[in-house]
């Protein structure tokens, strides 16, 4: 088990293209080839990304890949889970076929229960103070500190919000987290829980702002059928595809296929 | 010059390659049975190549039962089966077949045929599209041809010989016309020796 913090995110110069060389941050595959390739290789390294969609769009799903692919990459990862159970993530993981339980039991993947910190620090109150948000800041960074984590997810932050009921108080530990999660190298995904036609990325609209990125997974209805919908909306430090791609939740992984659009503005 | 056999002219394409095969209506149940045949037996068999099979006019069930008459055997096709929920048929699933709610999804069905061509690698993996036609009930023109454009594409990248079935008479359709613009060759049945 290694500790202490991972070198700082390093920067390499891409190959030059015709817009001409230029300086990128290094990448951290997610491992989702399609979404690696919408990314033109995958998240800046240290980069705080929104996942956010309405229910059934996925957003467990891909930040579970995440972390699976990491840790198959020998990249320590954490997923901090707000309102459903470990050990249910984990039963419902073993379906897929590029899951291991042996990354979880080495230690590989890591999974805490928010709910069990919360009460191991006395977090009992329904709105949390400034003070307790410094707490729950510094815990998580010292688990990822500790643990050497270089991926971690945060299933969901709208959880977290929800106790967090002052704009200017998420805003600073949206802020905070994300400074203490990138000097360690670590490149987060935070899951956001918006409803099916939002208008926005988050439950209070501040958040979009704060992250590095934001992908958006949604329902799209063709003639009845629902597809999962998926499209890059911004990440900081990567020229990528603002496309919008169908995502298929396979045995496999996660696959993803160019949204058709047959001529119609916001596909077919 | 005799008509070529069907099997012939398939093993003679280069890998990769994207071929309508045109069956005659007032025919169909030979010229189905015979593209079969030369498909499942024929090129599949001597290359042991796996097939994707995406049924879109008949349910998988149908058309395994036929690749079980040509002794077909089951780790060497897969179904991508696109019409059996709709057609309210899905009580006894296959093992060897996925199935997609409905021909319109047409970007399932793209990912379901990666899915299987990635389950079960081959170099000279076999895809047969039964059939533009029932495909081109269920979707218009425009969201068609560019489903038949990636997915082709994809696949001719791949080396994947990419079969699709395509029932017609003598004028030409307009779905004959789209698909004309993105295969590289039409084999039509009817003037092909079986």
């Amino acid at each position: 088990m290694s500790s202490g913090s991972p070198p700082p995110p390093s920067e390499t110069l891409a190959p030059s293209g015709l817009m001409g060389p230029s300086l990128q941050l290094e990448r951290c595959a997610t491992g989702i080839e399609g979404l690696d390739n919408i990314l033109g290789g995958g998240i800046p390294r240290g980069n705080m990304v929104l996942v956010a969609g309405s229910v059934g769009t996925g957003k467990t799903t891909l930040s579970l890949e995440f972390l699976v692919r990491g840790a198959e990459r020998g990249e320590r990862s954490l997923f901090i889970s707000v309102t459903e159970a470990s050990a249910k993530l984990i039963q419902n993981l073993s379906t897929f076929e590029f899951f291991r339980t042996e990354l979880v039991d080495q230690g590989s993947l890591v999974f805490v229960d928010l709910p069990v910190i919360y009460e191991r620090l006395g977090l009992s109150n329904e709105e949390l103070n400034a003070e307790e948000i410094g707490i729950l800041i510094r815990t998580i960074r010292d688990l990822v500190r500790t643990l050497g984590v270089r991926r971690l997810v945060l299933d969901s932050l709208t959880s977290v919000c929800y106790r967090i009921h002052k704009e200017e108080q998420i805003r600073d530990f949206m802020l905070r987290l994300g400074e203490e999660l990138k000097e360690a190298g670590c490149t987060s995904v935070l899951v956001s829980e918006i409803g099916p036609n939002p208008g926005r990325y988050s439950l209070h609209g501040v958040e979009e702002a704060i992250v590095d990125g934001v992908i958006l997974l949604w329902n799209a209805r063709r003639m009845g059928d629902i597809l999962r919908v998926v499209q890059v909306v911004k990440m900081r430090g990567a020229a990528h595809s603002r496309a919008q791609y169908v995502m298929e939740l396979t045995p496999i992984g996660i696959l993803m296929a160019p949204h058709l659009k047959g001529g119609r503005e916001g596909g077919a | 010059m005799p008509p070529v056999d069907i099997g012939d002219r398939l093993r003679s394409l280069p890998g990769g390659s994207a071929v309508a095969l045109k069956l005659d209506p007032r025919e169909y149940a030979d010229h189905y049975f015979a593209v079969l045949n030369a498909t499942l037996r024929d090129v599949g068999s001597e290359t042991n190549a796996h097939t994707v099979y995406v049924a879109v006019t008949s349910p998988a069930a149908f058309v395994w039962t036929l690749a079980q008459a040509l002794d077909v055997p089951r780790e060497r096709i897969s179904f991508v089966d696109a019409i059996s929920h709709i057609m309210m048929n899905y009580s006894n699933p296959l093992e060897n077949a996925t199935y997609v709610d409905s021909p319109r999804a047409l970007e399932e069905i793209m990912l379901r045929v990666e899915y299987l061509l990635r389950k079960f690698p081959h170099p000279r993996s076999i895809v047969v599209i039964d059939s533009v036609n029932s495909l081109a009930i269920h979707n218009p023109p425009e969201l068609l041809s560019e489903f038949f454009h990636i997915l082709l594409n994809n696949l001719k990248s791949r080396s994947v010989l990419t079969l699709v079935l395509e029932t017609s008479d003598e004028e030409q359709s307009g779905v004959e016309q789209m698909l004309n613009l993105v295969v590289d060759e039409t084999i039509d049945v009817a003037r092909a020796g079986r």
